[in-house]
């Protein structure tokens, strides 16, 4: 019985020494699964880490479900790409200061043999409107994400309506959607930065469609409001609001690349 | 002097069976009775009663002239004086000592005097040296032996043996009878249950005969030496 | 296929280079599934005991349930308990989620069922003989059924091994409860699900490796216990 008494000794220190770890101040921020997924965090936390003393907790869900925690109060700052549902965070009184961080664009992307023509296309709208016309396969987020609900955008400028067998509604993230349509070689839409990191290796699919104004991804980060939920970090929160909209934070943003290209735009000041 | 038990309007019935009805029955301490009928006659039904692991349905059971109040507390004082040997025995998985040691334990005894009872139960079996052994690994005969000093060990007011010697060969049948008999002169008063008239021979005392539950004249023309009725009143 | 072979050589590669995130997603995984376990198995043991032993109204709708509470998705338990310590939830106050204990809390309710279950089918198939070889010996009804336990300490261990089993080898409820943050919450299993998700799979399929590995080496010092 000794060696058994000792092990859970030894265990006990370790879970001591992990909740130790915890001692440090401890900032909760929801995001979607693309930012973490983009390894920009890798490179934009720890400056902010260090020159703070605080550990920052990256929660990386669903965009509905980011915005959720923000709303419960479970995290202390929201960093998405859902403008709307941004707005409506804000105007509803959970979030506070909110600003722009970053943007980068969607894509139309599809199999290279592009049976819908769709490189043809003139707007994303018409891109949509042809593969619905030609019913090719079109896999969706389903997920009322930012892709999603710009997906769903497009739809309505064509005035096309997404039904059939031929419209996938997948219900996950960027990544899983993007290996799904690699397998059925399918279209969708697909934010720049998820794409290339799948580009060569996970998927075969090309970009058959890019560069319009509509297509337009930004990022937005909000501080959630402490008159609404008092424990929150606030301080700490909107230094690392101001950290991601300051010099240090936006050259890291600019400077960021994957596979060599680069993934997020700043603004111009 | 009181009798050790004293039935009175004892029945034990499973739902609407009736398996035992005693209508007065004594059993004196200091001796050997023999607890005999065919098969189903209610023989361990009526050893477990007197082992108070299960009550009566209805009657009263006396031990040592003060009536049993089928409750936690004073059953568990009483259990320490009535010992049950199994017809097959449950040996804990654990070592012989083990399984000794088990009821000692209940009885706060030093780890001196356990030591001491167990190596003086092991030897009444002709199993001295088995200390460390693992119950699951014995014979049948070692099992049945280990069981019995188990029970001795505990030097029990009463000792309570539920067909003792129906799995065992001859050799291990005789040493088992040779212990058993010399129990009342230890300070432990028996009632066994046999189906061999030889050995109910040997066992002598008096004789428990029932049928269907219930106490009856044994079939026999030929007593043997100290045979008697059960006793009346 | 060929992601089978290349996962192997990823995993022997994560593990010789001692790489620093599969390491702590390899401590928080078995801290985690340890403390869960080891409160499980308090709730849940004696729990299966009482409920084998005891006699009572209602026993058969209690086993009935029990049996139901094994097929508890992982997500949703890990939603139930999100509801308790979310700050819009009763515990809110405690600031529990996203944290370790959370997901110790997720996994010992998802646990403490097998448990009891594998707990209750061991004293249902005991030898009828223990309890009152015991009682005759002069235990009491407590000192029985404590000797009725190490009796079936096998199957027993049977059940802390089936629970363990399955906290270790669960997604939904580390996800929904620790968040899979890097370095604090994330374990194997929330790290294999994101890896799969940006369509790393030959690296989910390593991390599976190691993490099965790391299940092998527990259950051989768990059956070498149960030997015992």
């Amino acid at each position: 019985m000794h060696t058994t008494t000792r092990l859970l000794l030894a265990l006990t220190i370790l879970l001591a020494l992990c909740a130790g770890a915890g001692a440090e101040e401890r900032l909760k921020m929801s995001t979607t699964t693309s930012t973490q997924d983009s390894g920009l965090l890798r490179v934009l936390l720890p400056p902010f880490e260090k020159e703070n003393h605080c550990k920052v907790d990256v929660i990386a869900v669903g965009t509905g479900q980011a915005i959720k925690l923000g709303e419960a109060g479970d995290v202390d700052v929201v960093f998405v790409h859902a403008r709307k549902m941004e707005d409506k965070f804000v105007a509803d009184g959970y979030g506070v200061n909110r600003r722009d961080v970053m943007y980068n664009d969607f894509v139309v992307i599809g199999p290279k043999d592009d049976p819908a023509g769709v490189a043809k296309a003139k707007t994303a709208a018409e891109a949509l409107k042809m593969i619905a016309a030609k019913q090719a396969t079109f896999i969706s987020r389903g997920d009322k994400s930012g892709t999603h609900i710009k997906e769903k955008e497009l739809w309505q400028a064509a005035g096309a309506e997404p039904k059939g067998n031929w419209y996938v509604d997948a219900g996950q993230g960027m990544g899983p959607v993007i290996t799904m349509a690699t397998e059925r070689q399918g279209y969708t839409l697909a934010d720049r930065g998820t794409y290339n990191a799948f580009k060569g290796q996970k998927t075969n699919l090309v970009i058959l469609f890019q560069g319009e104004k509509g297509l337009f991804n930004p990022y937005g980060v909000i501080a959630v409001n402490p008159r609404k939920f008092p424990h929150v970090k606030y301080d700490l929160a909107m230094r690392f609001v101001d950290f991601v909209t300051g010099p240090e934070g936006q050259r890291i943003i600019a400077g960021y690349k994957a596979h060599g290209e680069p993934v997020f735009f700043i603004y111009k000041k | 002097m009181e009798p050790l038990y004293r039935l009175k309007n004892l029945r034990k019935c499973y739902g609407s069976r009736e398996v035992l009805a005693i209508e007065d029955l004594s059993i004196r301490e200091g001796g050997i009775y023999t607890l005999t009928g065919p098969n189903g006659s209610g023989k361990s039904t009526l050893l477990g009663i007197l082992a108070f692991l299960s009550p009566p349905t209805t009657g009263e059971v006396l031990f040592a002239g003060e009536s049993v109040a089928w409750n936690p507390r004073s059953l568990l004082s009483l259990r320490r004086n009535a010992t049950l040997l199994h017809q097959a025995p449950y040996l804990f998985d654990t070592s012989v000592r083990g399984n000794i040691t088990f009821g000692l334990k209940t009885r706060g005894l030093t780890a001196g005097e356990q030591q001491r009872r167990v190596a003086e139960a092991l030897e009444m079996v002709d199993l001295v040296g088995f200390e460390k052994r693992k119950a699951r690994e014995l014979s049948g005969g070692e099992v049945q032996r280990v069981a019995l000093a188990r029970a001795l060990a505990l030097k029990p007011r009463v000792l309570l043996l539920d067909e003792p010697l129906a799995n065992v060969d001859r050799k291990c049948a005789e040493l088992l009878v040779e212990v058993i008999i010399s129990l009342p002169a230890r300070g432990t008063s028996v009632i066994v249950s046999t189906h061999d008239p030889a050995h109910r021979h040997r066992f002598g005392g008096n004789r428990i005969h029932l049928v269907a539950g219930r106490p009856a004249v044994p079939p026999h023309h030929a007593h043997g030496p100290g045979l008697t009725e059960p006793e009346a009143g | 296929m060929d992601f089978f072979v290349e996962s192997f050589h990823t995993a022997f590669g994560l593990i010789a280079a001692g790489d620093p995130d599969v390491m702590n997603a390899v401590t928080v995984s078995i801290v985690v599934s340890f403390w869960s376990t080891l409160f499980a198995a308090l709730a849940g043991i004696p729990a299966g005991v009482v409920i084998g032993v005891a006699d009572f109204p209602g026993k058969r709708g209690m086993v009935t349930l029990l049996n139901t509470l094994m097929a508890l998705p992982t997500v949703v338990v890990g939603l139930f308990v999100y509801s308790l310590i979310s700050r819009q939830g009763p515990f809110g106050a405690y600031g529990l989620l996203f944290t370790p204990e959370a997901m110790v809390i997720g996994q010992t309710v998802l646990a403490v069922p097998i448990m009891a279950n594998f707990t209750l089918s061991a004293i249902k198939g005991a030898d009828p003989r223990i309890v009152p070889t015991a009682l005759t010996l002069g235990a009491g009804p407590f000192g029985s059924i404590c000797r009725l336990t190490i009796e079936l300490r096998f199957g027993i261990m049977a059940a802390v091994i089936a629970g363990f089993g399955r906290v270790i080898a669960e997604v939904g409820v580390a996800m929904m409860l620790g968040g899979n943050i890097r370095g604090y919450t994330r374990t194997m299993t929330t790290a294999i699900a994101m890896e799969t998700g940006k369509g790393e799979f030959a690296l989910g399929l390593a991390l599976g490796l190691i993490l099965m590995t790391v299940a092998l080496v527990v259950n051989l010092f768990l059956n070498l216990l149960q030997q015992r």
